[in-house]
């Protein structure tokens, strides 16, 4: 209650913790604190879930790790009937752009460079905010984590492009188009970001303040 | 009681390590595992660089460029770039890790590229793909290398490749193609790589490759020949054109033959001699399996060109090497003088001498020792007489001069020589000069010139100048013969007779008698008429009339005749006599007397008399012919003559005993004049008949 007072935020937004309600995840209906299951859907109630900023690390890494091999290798292998083709993503819009095709370049440096990256950096600072309890706004960081969230699958268009074009283009030794290794490393890549983003728990978001308190009340 | 034992320091239980650490952290160790796994898999099955150092890049491109051995890839370029001097491109290719250790210090590689040859098109599936680096390598592992010389082209000789590799050896007038194929009967055998000229510069050397499956074809009797181009032979079964194949005939070609059984094997690296022909290929079979010729330096004296390198060297009419350099030499020390000489160098084949045992060039020198101790000398003969060409010959000369042979400082030993033996044409011409220069053609024309002088001499001696004059003497005397008595007569008489003919003729004329005898007859006919006229008196005017005729009649009309014949008689017996007959005769006896006269005069040398003799025949025959210009006239005057005659004689037409002798008389006056009219026409004709006699 006095650290609550101490906040001293003019917009006074109470959390479901400190109504000491938990809600479940799973079917949302809000219990009193303390309460093990859900008694509704049996799922387990957790105020807080402490953990999921090391799950959001791990895949982070993961997806990280990912994103560098991805830029790499090729993506695209392009075999026509005298040569063989390989472009990286980067690489590919290079050529694009050289040809003139700026529209197709900044789409493709947009989809595949610029949301992924993005991507890292915005699920880094909202773990970063949370486990350093940074004061910056609750409400943007929410909006950040929200726009994080329902972009992350559109990052799998490229993967579609590649998966499409490799198994419509198949015309024997005329021409063909295989995806290469890269296009692996980017699925991936964007799997484990989307895991990261999913396994962070937004709710901390609003116990910034309240981190002096100890991690004992994790539960 | 209660003692509470002292407080135990208390430190809070040790916060085990990663004990708030998820599981979840698993999933990134595991991506960190996994990566560095690949890395270090991808990092190991990575092979080596190497190196291959090119003349051109010739399309050699970065990353894109494969390596192939066996037509699979093994490698990739993945720098190309300069030497140090920009001297050679560099084209660095990884290549595969397990395929990488063959590629060792025997390794070659060449760019494949499109090309057309004679021989056909290939590397063809290049256009399209671009080049690529081929190599080659066998299968031992060697030493390593990572620094190459790239070939430019498709090496003969693959490592690793098998094959029986042999070498080929143009002979002095065969020639070699490169990359030929060696055809046998027609097929592919092996191939010819690259021709080049052996270090001596004296022939060509070509390495060859047998592909492997056809290695039994060759042993050490097969003979290679030229196959390319083609041949014509033109002979009895007409002509005949040949010619492998149409490739050969462009690219050239070898092929071969083992003409003869039971050859061995050969082994890499043997050194077969290619022959231009087919026959030449054969006959190299027949003549036994060669050895290393022995050299030896014959010099001879004389410099007769025809002598040429691989003329032939024969010993007792068998050829036992050829001539294999010439040069000149000069040698003052040895010979005295600073002549240039003809220094052969002959390469004899042991082989072919027929030596028992050891067939080597030792034994050849030995046997040839023996022989030139016994007199064995070297010479130039001539080998053909139409070219003129030359060859060295060997032969025994009888009692030779002491000789040896005589080493040299650069090992050759020098074979005596003896005199030539060249027969040549040429020889044989400059013999047949040598003849005539020999001939004595000096005095022949000096002996000449004399004869021509002495006939000179004689021509213009007195005595033959004088001989015209003889000549015209002789014929003077001629015509002195002409003229005697007996030829002279006869026109002489002929003009006197005719003179009286004419004279009596005249007379006649002078005379008129036949005119009186005209007016009389026209008196009497005038009478007659007036008799006519006037009826009566005629019996006295017929009285008168007979009277008239008989006076007529008492005319000595018939003196007349009897004169002119008693005249024609004559001169018909002039004519007639034999005299005027034997005239020709004793023409011909005369000039058969000039004839022999001029004989004498010949042999007696008498021009003079000739001189005159001719002269005179021919004042002779001037007149004669002066008396044949005047028969003509003579005949006129005479026919005129008989004509009037006759005229008047007709007159006498009514005695006819008068008549007929007068017609007799003239008729045989007629005859005389024909026969003058005939020898005057021969006369005119042919007045030198008068002479000759015919």
């Amino acid at each position: 209650m006095v650290g609550m007072a101490l906040t001293g935020t003019p917009e006074k937004i109470v959390s479901a913790r400190e109504l000491g309600i938990v809600a479940c995840t799973r079917c949302t209906k809000p219990w009193p604190m303390g309460t093990r299951t859900c008694g509704r859907c049996g799922h387990r109630l957790v105020s807080r879930d402490r953990l999921s900023l090391q799950r959001v690390w791990a895949f982070w890494t993961v997806g990280l790790m990912c994103y560098i091999p991805a830029n790499i290798y090729p993506m695209l292998k392009t075999r026509t009937l005298f040569q063989v083709d390989e472009s990286t993503i980067i690489g590919g819009a290079v050529e694009l752009a050289q040809y003139g095709n700026w529209g197709i370049a900044f789409i493709i440096l947009f989809a595949s460079v610029a949301i992924p990256l993005g991507k890292f950096f915005a699920v880094a600072y909202l773990a970063l905010s949370v486990q350093r309890g940074w004061a910056t706004s609750q409400r943007q960081r929410q909006y950040l984590y929200e726009v994080v969230e329902y972009i992350g699958r559109w990052s799998m268009i490229d993967i579609f492009v590649v998966a499409i074009l490799s198994s419509l283009v198949q015309l024997k030794t005329l021409a063909s188009i295989n995806p290469g290794a890269a296009s692996i490393f980017f699925a991936l890549s964007v799997i484990f970001t989307m895991l990261a983003a999913q396994a962070f728990d937004s709710r901390m978001i609003w116990d910034a303040h309240a981190k002096d308190e100890g991690p004992n009340r994790n539960d | 009681m209660t003692e509470t034992p002292p407080d135990v320091q208390i430190s809070p239980a040790r916060k085990m390590f990663l004990s708030g650490a998820s599981v979840i952290w698993l999933i990134p160790i595991l991506a960190l595992i996994v990566a560095l796994f690949v890395a270090y898999r991808s990092y190991s099955e990575r092979g080596p660089v190497i190196v291959v150092e090119f003349e051109t890049g010739a399309g050699v491109a970065a990353g894109e460029t494969e390596l192939r051995f066996r037509d699979v890839t093994v490698g990739v370029v993945e720098k190309v770039g300069f030497t140090s001097g920009l001297d050679k491109v560099t084209a660095h290719i990884r290549v595969e890790k397990d395929v990488a250790p063959y590629i060792d210090s025997g390794a070659v590689f060449w760019v494949v590229q499109p090309e057309v040859t004679a021989q056909g098109i290939t590397g063809l599936s290049t256009v399209l793909s671009g080049v690529y680096i081929e190599g080659a390598w066998d299968r031992q592992i060697g030493p390593a290398a990572t620094r190459f010389q790239g070939a430019s082209t498709e090496p003969l000789i693959r490592p690793g490749q098998g094959g029986l590799e042999i070498a080929f050896r143009s002979t002095a007038n065969g020639d070699l193609t490169d990359n030929a194929p060696i055809l046998y009967r027609g097929i592919e055998v092996g191939r010819v790589g690259y021709a080049k000229i052996a270090p001596q510069g004296n022939y060509a050397i070509v390495e060859a490759i047998i592909f492997e499956e056809h290695r039994s074809l060759i042993n050490d009797s097969t003979r290679f020949w030229d196959a390319s181009g083609f041949s014509v032979n033109i002979g009895p079964a007409g002509a005949e054109i040949d010619f492998s194949s149409l490739a050969t005939l462009v690219g050239g070609g070898i092929t071969f033959d083992t003409f003869v059984s039971g050859g061995t094997p050969v082994s890499d690296g043997t050194v077969f001699e290619i022959y231009p022909d087919k026959e030449t290929a054969r006959n190299s079979v027949f003549n036994a399996s060669e050895v290393d010729p022995l050299k030896m330096s014959v010099v001879f004296d004389d410099n007769i060109s025809g002598l040429i390198v691989g003329a032939p060297v024969e010993l007792s009419g068998l050829e036992i090497g050829e001539v294999d350099t010439l040069s000149g030499l000069i040698d003052r020390e040895r010979f005295g003088d600073s002549r240039v000489r003809l220094n052969a160098i002959l390469s004899i084949q042991p082989a072919h001498l027929g030596l028992r045992g050891d067939v080597t060039a030792e034994a050849a020198l030995a046997f040839l020792k023996e022989r030139v101790s016994d007199g064995l000398r070297a010479r130039l003969a001539s080998a053909s007489l139409l070219t003129g060409g030359l060859k060295v010959e060997m032969v025994m000369v009888e009692d030779a001069e002491e000789a040896a042979l005589v080493e040299t400082e650069n090992g050759l030993f020098i074979m005596p020589t003896t005199e030539s033996d060249v027969s040549d044409a040429a020889a044989t011409v400059e013999g047949v000069f040598t003849r005539i220069n020999k001939l004595p053609i000096e005095e022949l024309l000096s002996s000449a010139i004399s004869l021509m002088n002495s006939a000179e001499a004689f021509v213009s001696s007195e005595d033959l100048r004088e001989t015209p004059q003889d000549v015209r003497t002789l014929l003077g005397e001629l015509t002195g013969l002409v003229s005697s008595e007996d030829v002279k007569n006869v026109p002489v008489a002929l003009n006197a007779t005719l003179t009286k003919v004419e004279r009596l003729v005249a007379q006649l004329e002078e005379e008129r008698i036949v005119e009186r005898l005209g007016g009389a007859l026209e008196g009497a006919a005038e009478a007659a008429e007036s008799v006519s006229s006037s009826v009566e008196g005629v019996p006295e005017l017929v009285e008168q009339i007979k009277a008239v005729a008989a006076k007529a009649e008492s005319l000595e009309v018939e003196e007349l005749v009897v004169a002119l014949t008693d005249l024609t008689e004559s001169a018909d017996a002039v004519i007639g006599t034999d005299d005027a007959v034997a005239l020709p005769g004793s023409l011909k006896r005369a000039l058969d007397e000039v004839n022999l006269t001029l004989e004498e005069l010949r042999e007696g040398g008498a021009v003079e008399n000739v001189n005159r003799t001719l002269a005179s025949a021919r004042n002779a025959a001037d007149n004669i012919a002066l008396s044949a210009k005047d028969l003509p006239q003579i005949v006129t005057r005479l026919t005129g003559l008989f004509t009037q005659a006759g005229r008047t004689i007709e007159g006498y037409d009514k005695g006819e005993q008068l008549s007929r002798s007068a017609e007799r008389t003239l008729r045989e006056i007629q005859k005389a004049a024909e026969a003058l009219a005939s020898l005057a026409r021969t006369i005119e004709r042919n007045p030198n008949s008068l002479l000759l006699g015919r």
